[in-house]
């Protein structure tokens, strides 16, 4: 870990910060196992951006929250940072597709919920919240509850959340898919500015091939059943990233084969009935 | 460029919060004087009509006192009716607070043990159709005839709605939240005091306002069959001897300790609420 400078930019780094080495996942049900993930291997380096991008049920949010330590692979390793990732971290940040924040807290305080669950010095971290919601534009809101705001605002303090306690990986779960697609491309701006300020290394779960290709590095498409990856794409766009690019013929391009290639994998299946997906047995 | 984007939303709820806010307030004070002010004049008519139907139509008191004799009755006579309320309202709320901490012991062992929830809540529901009310003369039998019966009977009655609706509330919580917790190594104790109990504190409130009101009829109930104070025993005496000015004057300060005590409950739910939307928890 102490070898590596953080190298914005710099898509391929010596060592990977991240290293996903042929990871399966398979849930035992009481029926049959169901193989969520047959195999999977990734290399994502400090300061990355890598969108796992795939239809649902294609075990990207399984490989996310095997990241987290949330889950455990039936097979093969992640490492972070040279040591294998058995349980959850300190050093993650994660972020769900609803804000989840505690009702019965302000704004601010929900920020702060990681500082007091990792019983951190609050005070420091109290400014530290302020900025982050300044940085999000939700300056005059840090006392309002979450009822009091909208569903943009609520995943914006859940960013701010999720940054708090200055993890190294941001974990990103369908982030933005439960916001109207108006909100939704606001708070993809928002969120490669707030890592303008804030570099971190994110793994971004998405079923947008738009949203993935905007936000991304790297495009890492999974599909197939049982699921594998597919496609391990480098975008090819400048940062700082604005709205302009997407009207690019190079952007169109781009989307293009990312959507052929899900189709590619999913093209013979999407008809068939949800019985013959249901019934995949490795 | 980067405040273009942040301003536009940000000003645009601003506004919408402003027109809000001023709204709401102005509508308190004309709302709030509605809801007071109409089941009050509703409560008013009904009195008035009760006190008119006695008069014209000459009803016997022994029937059907009129509103102004039992009032009378409970200006004249309050320190007996105070003496007899005392045990009454002191054994509520004994059994609705022993009831509230069994209730929320059960809940958290049925939520934190697997084995418990399956041997315990399908009995319990079980439980719950059992008319309770036909074990009292047990608890005589099994307790004696002092206040312990009355307020083990109280409990027994009490704890159930407190339990269901508790275990409910910890089951709550958003599947989520429990994972951001587990990625940020929170321990369940964490977990509980932080996440679990004050998104559960809703359920565990109206399970208790269930439970007082359960309470109280538990202690009457106890009173009739068998005691020597209370309004209970007041009213079941004052009945035999066909005094029903003094029922009825039992029965309203009954009331006004029913309500006595439900308030308390409000009260202490407020202040709980106060007490987890504040910042240092």
């Amino acid at each position: 870990m102490l070898a590596i400078q953080p190298a914005p930019n710099s898509v391929v780094a010596a060592s990977p910060l991240v290293s996903v080495n042929n990871v399966q996942k398979t849930y035992f049900t009481r029926q049959a196992p169901v193989q969520a993930v047959a195999s999977a291997s990734v290399n994502i380096a400090r300061g990355e951006f890598v969108s796992l991008l795939g239809p649902s049920g294609c075990g990207k949010s399984t490989l996310l929250m095997m990241m987290a330590g949330l889950e455990r692979p039936t097979g093969g390793s992640i490492l972070l940072g040279g040591s294998e990732i058995k349980e959850p971290r300190r050093d993650i940040g994660i972020i769900f597709q609803d804000a989840t924040l505690l009702p019965w807290k302000s704004a601010i305080e929900n920020v702060l919920f990681p500082v007091r669950i990792l019983k951190l010095p609050i005070e420091p971290y109290r400014r530290r919240a302020r900025e982050l919601l300044a940085l999000v534009g939700l300056s005059d809101f840090e006392n309002k509850k979450p009822a009091q705001l909208s569903g943009g605002m609520r995943q914006r303090v859940a960013i701010c959340r999720a940054l708090i306690h200055d993890p190294d990986i941001l974990l990103m779960d369908e982030p933005f898919s439960a916001l109207d697609a108006i909100t939704r491309d606001q708070m993809n701006v928002a969120l490669s500015e707030i890592l303008e300020t804030y570099k971190k290394t994110v793994i971004f779960v998405t079923h947008s091939i738009r949203e993935a290709a905007f936000l991304s590095d790297r495009v890492v498409v999974m599909g197939g059943r049982p699921s594998t990856i597919m496609l391990d794409m480098k975008m090819p766009f400048e940062r700082p990233r604005r709205f302009e690019i997407e009207e690019t013929s190079e952007f169109a391009g781009v989307c293009r084969q990312l959507r052929l290639t899900i189709e590619g994998a999913h093209g013979g299946q999407a008809s068939q009935p949800p019985a013959a997906r249901g019934g995949v047995i490795e | 460029m980067a405040e273009s984007v942040f301003s536009s939303t940000g000003t645009g709820t601003e506004t919408g919060a402003i027109i809000a806010a001023p709204a709401t307030s102005a509508g308190s004070g004309l709302t709030r004087l509605r809801s007071a002010g109409l089941p009050l004049g509703l409560a008013g008519i009904v009195l008035a009509a009760w006190q008119i139907a006695v008069t014209l139509a000459h009803i016997p008191p022994v029937i059907l006192p009129s509103p102004a004799s039992i009032t009378k009755y409970i200006f004249d006579h309050y320190d007996i009716l105070l003496m007899h309320a005392v045990p009454t309202t002191v054994e509520s709320a004994a059994g609705f607070v022993i009831a509230t901490l069994l209730g929320i012991v059960l809940a958290i062992i049925i939520t934190y043990s697997r084995l418990a929830h399956e041997a315990l809540y399908p009995n319990l529901i079980f439980f719950q159709l059992i008319p309770k009310i036909a074990l009292a003369p047990l608890f005589i039998i099994w307790l004696g005839i002092g206040s312990q019966s009355r307020i083990a009977f109280a409990v027994f009655i009490a704890f159930f709605p407190v339990v269901i609706s508790t275990a409910a509330g910890f089951a709550s919580v958003d599947k989520s939240m429990l994972r951001l917790c587990r990625a940020l190594t929170a321990s369940e104790w964490q977990i509980f005091t932080s996440v679990r109990f004050p998104a559960a504190l809703p359920y565990i409130f109206s399970g208790m306002k269930i439970a007082i009101t359960l309470s109280i009829i538990g202690v009457i109930i106890g009173e009739f069959i068998t005691a020597q104070a209370g309004l209970g025993y007041l009213i079941i005496f004052a009945t035999a001897r066909a005094d029903t000015e003094i029922s009825m004057a039992a029965i309203v300060v009954l009331c006004v300790c029913g309500l006595l005590l439900y308030g308390l409950v409000a009260l202490s739910e407020s202040i709980a609420n106060r007490f987890y939307s504040a910042e240092n928890t």
